[in-house]
This record gives structure tokens, sequence and C-alpha cells, in this order.
């Protein structure tokens, strides 16, 4: 890599800092939906690939430093996975201790990427060499994937019965639009369905308000309440091993090492379990909010890396929670990513490494010492001045433009159908991830119907 | 006065006006799409405009809409240098 590149990875990780620190902060904002979209787009404009990863890898640190943030200064989660520290956090921050659950959480993410970045390159070499036979079998692994989330999802049954008629869909619309000659043969769209899953859920209920005989059921709400504590100003520079203590900084890092190993499991899934079995059995609640948040912060980053990182450097197919939701943009793009020719193609893995490298450290930098210091006026200025509708509006704006470069006008219909059938079923109890693996499985599974 | 502020519903983990959500949607996808259809040159442009649009619909809907939140700052350091208190409250 030459100084050229290596200036224009630094420049791309300090804009996906700075861009997902504010984003992390906003109330409820899903990963796959805000992470997806912009790496997507970064691709399709033609960034080298270099830059695309030091870019996302820097906006997931950066998320994930800051969605624990609101979490802590005003009990409201920023994203889904910070949700199960809710609970800890309040702990704190009734006791007046909002400083003290931000310094512990964003020490247990530091701690779960420093861990989370050797431990995957690890791992991943010793799944490489079995990677070309796991790729010739990529459709009945994604199959076998659906089938596996189907059995952890709430609504077993309905996920499992989906799994053919999902497909129908997804095979249906493509099958139309090269029959009305929309989109070539040899072009398979993906991105804008991929979507289209992703805002389901916001679609659905969105439809669903502007049905007067629902709304009037429903409860209608005030402005939401928001305080925020004003924490002490930090002299000089935050040590995440000061900040915790060595038990904290020995469970953060050994849940650390858990996230990492079930790298194919749900995230939030194993963060709540581990961060419940090295918590329950402390009697203090500031000592066991502490140590729950420290772990539960690694824990998430660490899933988030390895979930990334593994299936990147090891197979190049998205065969993980995190792979095939938030970092999807860097294994399918169409048409300059796709499975037989994405990041994990064009780059070696010291290549990913290094830039891995170099997009967490920026992020940890900017990010890291930003919030541990300036943590309330960032909140404040983003429930202030961030409306939540400009946010829902602009991802919408980006769906819709990207459904119409797919497969134009008839696509926004098109993946408005995916929409709207995605939400129907998340909203009763599929998971996301059910539908992500049946899209990538879709081909192949209709394919033994021929 | 009571029927104005309970006009809002929960989406998406935060509050929102369905009128200023549409509006705000509205507003997005004309200038990501309208960016994208009048862009005069080859790909990658289209997308450009279309993102740069995007942009700019978040900032004009970011200025037009007032975020449904009612912020709060307590703290040790009340010296009145920050003006939440004062906002909070219009």
């Amino acid at each position: 890599m030459d100084p050229t590149i290596i200036m224009q990875l630094v420049i791309a990780s300090a804009l996906g800092a700075v861009l997902y620190t504010i984003i992390g902060i906003a109330p409820g904002t899903d990963e796959t939906a805000v992470l997806a979209p912009v790496t997507i787009a970064l691709v399709l404009l033609g960034f080298s690939p270099y830059v695309i990863l030091a870019f996302f890898i820097s906006a997931i640190v950066a998320k994930k430093l800051t969605d624990s943030i609101p979490v802590a200064v005003a009990g409201i989660p920023g994203g889904v996975m910070s949700a199960p520290m809710v609970e800890h956090s309040m702990v704190l921050k009734e006791k007046g201790l909002p400083d003290l659950s931000i310094k512990k959480m964003s020490s247990g993410s530091v701690i779960g990427t420093l861990i989370a970045i050797p431990l995957s390159f690890l791992v991943a070499s010793l799944i490489l060499p079995y990677a070309d036979k796991i790729s010739s079998y990529a459709g009945l692994i994604f199959f076998l994937g659906a089938v596996f989330l189907a059995l952890m999802s709430r609504n077993k049954l309905l996920s499992l019965a989906i799994i053919v008629p999902f497909g129908i869909l997804i095979q249906g619309l493509r099958h139309l639009y090269w029959g009305l000659e929309i989109v070539p043969g040899d072009v398979t769209v993906f991105v804008s369905f991929f979507l289209g899953i992703t805002i389901g859920p916001i679609i659905f209920s969105l439809f669903e308000l502007l049905n007067k005989n629902h709304r009037l059921n429903l409860p209608f709400l005030g402005q939401k309440e928001i305080t925020i504590r004003k924490g002490q100003e930090e002299k000089g520079l935050p040590n995440p091993f000061k900040i915790l203590n060595k038990k904290e900084v020995g469970f953060s890092a050994s849940g650390s090492v858990v996230g990492t190993l079930t790298f194919f499991l749900s995230p939030v899934g194993m963060t709540v379990f581990i961060g419940d079995v090295i918590s329950r059995h402390i009697k203090d609640p500031i000592k066991r909010a502490s140590r729950a948040l420290s772990t539960m912060d690694g824990v998430t980053n660490a899933a988030y890396l390895s979930g990334t990182l593994i299936p990147l450097i090891a197979i190049g197919l998205p065969l993980s929670p995190m792979a095939i939701g938030p970092a999807a943009g860097l294994f399918n793009a169409p048409p300059v990513f796709t499975p037989e020719n994405n990041i994990h193609h064009l780059l070696s893995p010291t290549e990913i490494i290094m830039v891995t490298v170099i997009g967490a450290a920026i992020a940890l930098i900017i990010t890291y010492y930003v919030i541990i210091r300036y943590a309330s006026q960032i909140c404040g200025f983003v429930f202030k001045y961030i409306p939540h509708e400009a946010l829902i509006g602009l991802f919408a704006g980006l769906v819709v433009m990207l459904a119409f470069m797919d497969a134009g006008l008839i696509n926004i219909f098109g993946t408005l159908l995916i929409a709207l059938v995605s939400g129907l079923l998340y909203r009763h109890g599929v998971n996301y991830g059910v539908m992500f693996m049946i899209l990538y499985a879709a081909p192949w599974l209709l394919g033994l119907f021929g | 006065m009571s029927e104005e502020k309970q006009t809002l519903v929960d989406i998406w983990g935060d509050h929102v006006k369905i009128k200023d959500l549409l509006i705000a949607m509205a507003i997005c996808i004309t200038f990501t799409l309208g960016g994208y259809i009048i862009a005069p040159g080859e790909a990658p442009q289209p997308l450009v405009f279309g993102l740069v649009g995007g942009v700019i619909g978040f900032i004009i809907s970011s200025i037009v809409i007032k975020p449904k939140r009612n912020v709060k700052v307590e703290g040790e350091d009340e010296d009145g240098s920050n003006d939440y208190h004062a906002a909070s409250n219009s």
C-alpha cells in the first residue's frame, strides 16, 4: 500500500467516525438500515475497496461506541444493540453516575475491538483451508442458515413456513423484470430487495398509521421527555485500562473472546446472554452494573467486528448475521461487488487486517476521546436539532433512489411490496436474518423445483 | 392545547408527528430521486447527484421540522453557559 492509499484510508475513516458518531447517538437507529445503504452507495460510486473497508470499520466502531451514550445520559437506546444495556445504565444514572457508565461502556468497547481484530484473523485462518468447499455449497449453506435462524426466531413455524414462499416472491420479481426486459438477463436485482427487507418494519408501521381506524386505537404520545445529566469535564487523556479495574478488564476481554468465537450467532442474543451470566451473582448494584456494561459493550463490539471480518477474510460469502445485514455491501453490491468478486477477492487477508486496524484506530482515537469528554453536549445537540422525521426521510430517499437505479420505476413498487411483506412477517415474529438468508438462498432453492 | 400535544406516534424508537414524517419523506425522496434523474452525465454521476440531493433534503427537513423531544439538562455546573433550558420550553 502506497502513501496515497493510506492518506485516503485515514480520510475515509475520519469521515466515517464523525458521521456515525452523530448517527449513533440518534435514538432508535437500526444498524442495518443506517450502515448498509451508505456502504452500498459508496461501493456503487466506485471508491477503492480499501477506502470502503476502512470507512465501514471506522463507522461500525464509532457507531458501537456512541450508541450506548444516549443510554447513559438519557436512558434511551441509540440502536438495537444497546437496548439490552438500558437496565444497567439506568442503575448508574439513578445513582447520579452517568459519566461512570459512559466510561465503563466505551472502555469495554475499546477492549472488545482490541481483542476481536487479532482473534478474528486467527479464526479466519483456521477456516481458510475449507473456504473453497464451503463456497461451492453456498446456496445450501444459506438455506440451512435460514432454517437455523428460523428455529431461533420468536415465531418458529411461520419462519419455517415462509422460506419457500418468500423465495418465490424474490425470484418472481426478478423473473418479471427479466421477462419485461427491464434488466438484462445476467443482472440479478439484489440491493433494493435487501433494503426493502431492512426498512420493512418502518414502512409497515407507517401504512398502519395512515389508516385512520388503526390510528384511533393507538395511544397518542406527547413530546418525548429526555433529561440529560451533565457529567464532569474530564482532564487529560482517558485510558481504558485505568477506567476499568482488573476484573472488569478480564471479564470484558473474555466476553469479547466468546463474542468473537460465536460470530455466526446473533450479536444481540450473545450480548444479553453473556451480560447476564457474568453479572447475575454480584450483589452491589453499582458494581454489577459497571461489570455488565463494560462486558456487554465489549461483546457487542467483538461480535460485530468478528461477524464482519471472519467471513470476509475466510470465505467471501456473508455467513454471519452481521455480514448478511449491516456489512452486506462489502460482500454483494452488484454490479461492483458480487459473491465471486468482492473485498475478500480484491484484498489479501493481510491487507484486510491492515485496513481494519487503521479504520478502527482512527475511530477509537476520534470517537473515544471525544465522547468521553463531550458526551452530554453531543447528545444535547443531536436531541435538540436532528428531528427523527428527517432521518427516516433520508433513508426512505436513499432506498427509493437505489430501487429506481436497480430496475426503474416498477422496482420502486416491487421494493415496496417486499418491504410490506417483510414488515408484516417481522411484526409476526420472523427474524430479519431469516429473510436475508432467503434472499441469498432463493436462486438455488427455487432452482431445485425446476 | 392538549390536542396539539397528543398527536405523536412512536416509530423506529422515537416520537414523530405523522404529518411531519410524510413531509420529510416527500422532501427527501424528491431531492434524492430528482438529483438522480436530472444528473446529465454517465454513471456514477447520477448516484452522486442523488446522494447530494439526499443530504440537501435532510438539511431542509431538519430546518423545517422541529424534533419532538423535550430536552432538559441537569448537572453540577449550572453556570448559564448552555441554553438547553431556554430552548426546551419552546
